[in-house]
């Protein structure tokens, strides 16, 4: 039975840990650091998992986990006793279809969105991924006009990081 | 142009960017706290032996050994302890064996099995020692008691009076139950807290074995 329930997981997560790549993109900068949130936002997921009734689809659920690990669990734990290393063997492949001034442009919103705090940045990854006000203030609990304007700071907060 | 909408084409765009981590690779993340808590009893019983290694070496035993070497007891002594380092290290070389087994197990229910053995073999560890601490401490009495030039003179009042006999076998009594006492009190502290570590790990997959 436990077997079985950790299968379906492992396969889930599988097909949808691209949520966590992103994540993982949006909140930590080197290889190392994007591995080790990776792994704690896995574990954090399947010791919810449990409590995951299938209400929701999983990769909504798994976004709203993630996020959560993301904000608090990973801040409060950032380099603990955790030291067991494995071959994880995963990487950003280099995108070839842009031109160069895109490419530079685009390095330096990723730097500046990593510069946010992490509430700010998990509102600029659900916006990201199209989620609707609604959604987002659900998951961070605050109100959609609260989350409006936190949106509205944020664009400009960046357009002030990037044209200072 | 928004920057946020350049990033966005991006990102819709770039799903395929990240390198897939595979499914064996999921699997030893979630095993991962508990194969960190079986390496650090791996590692912590390794500095142990070292530790006890060297104090051995720190301590000089000549005297002793010289008078009563050839005797039987001295013979049962040096027998006694390399028939401890040869169990020490078949301990080291278990948990060596659990850890392997929880590092590369790829199911839960083994993981559970694991865990389990690797808690008894702490567990038996902890005894063993206990036990190997008495017997090495009383034996050691004893053979000071019987050869050590140092302490002659109590040897001559103990075959006087048969009162500091057991006056001696008393005090002998309660330091020894105080050092195992302090050692079990050590052993709670350094492995307790990973042997609790681990358990919860266990209940937690339990958990999930619904």
């Amino acid at each position: 039975m436990s077997d079985d329930l950790e299968k379906i997981f492992v396969r889930q997560l599988k097909e949808n840990q691209n949520i966590i790549h992103k994540i993982c993109r949006l909140y930590t900068k080197g290889q190392d650091a994007h591995n080790d949130l990776f792994q704690e936002i896995t574990i954090q997921l399947w010791k919810a998992f449990p409590k995951f009734r299938g209400e929701a689809k999983f990769s909504t659920w798994a976004y709203r986990v993630a996020l959560n690990t993301a904000i608090t669990l990973y801040r409060k734990s950032t380099r603990s006793v955790q030291t067991v290393e494995f071959e994880a063997g995963w990487h950003f492949v280099p995108e070839h279809e842009y031109n160069y001034e895109e490419e530079e442009q685009l390095k330096l919103l990723y730097e500046a969105v990593y510069q946010l705090n992490d509430i700010e940045k998990a509102l600029v990854y659900m916006y990201l991924e199209d989620k609707d006000y609604t959604e987002i203030s659900e998951t961070l609990g605050i109100s959609e006009v609260n989350a409006r304007v936190k949106m509205n700071r944020i664009k400009g907060k960046l357009r002030k990081i990037l044209n200072p | 142009m928004d920057e946020l909408e350049l990033l966005k084409r991006d990102w819709q765009r770039g799903a395929h960017r990240f390198t897939q981590v595979s499914e064996q690779d999921i699997y030893k993340m979630l095993h991962r706290s508990s194969s960190s808590i079986v390496r650090w009893i791996l590692i912590i019983s390794i500095l142990e032996i070292l530790l006890w290694t060297g104090i051995g070496l720190c301590f000089n035993r000549d005297e002793l050994t010289e008078t009563s070497g050839g005797t039987t007891i001295g013979t049962v002594y040096n027998v006694l302890e390399y028939v401890n380092y040869a169990v020490t290290v078949g301990f080291i070389v278990l948990f060596y064996r659990n850890y392997r087994m929880i590092s590369t197990t790829a199911s839960t229910r083994a993981l559970m099995k694991t865990i389990l053995l690797t808690r008894k073999t702490v567990q038996y560890y902890v005894y063993y020692n206990l036990v190997m601490i008495s017997v090495a401490f009383v034996s050691s009495f004893v053979m000071a008691l019987l050869y050590s030039p140092q302490i002659a003179t109590l040897r001559e009042k103990l075959e006087e009076n048969d009162l500091y006999l057991v006056a001696v076998i008393v005090i002998l009594l309660v330091v020894l139950s105080v050092a195992v006492l302090v050692f079990w009190l050590f052993y709670r502290l350094v492995y307790g807290i990973l042997l609790r570590k681990l358990y919860n790990n266990y209940n937690e997959l339990k958990k999930i074995d619904l």
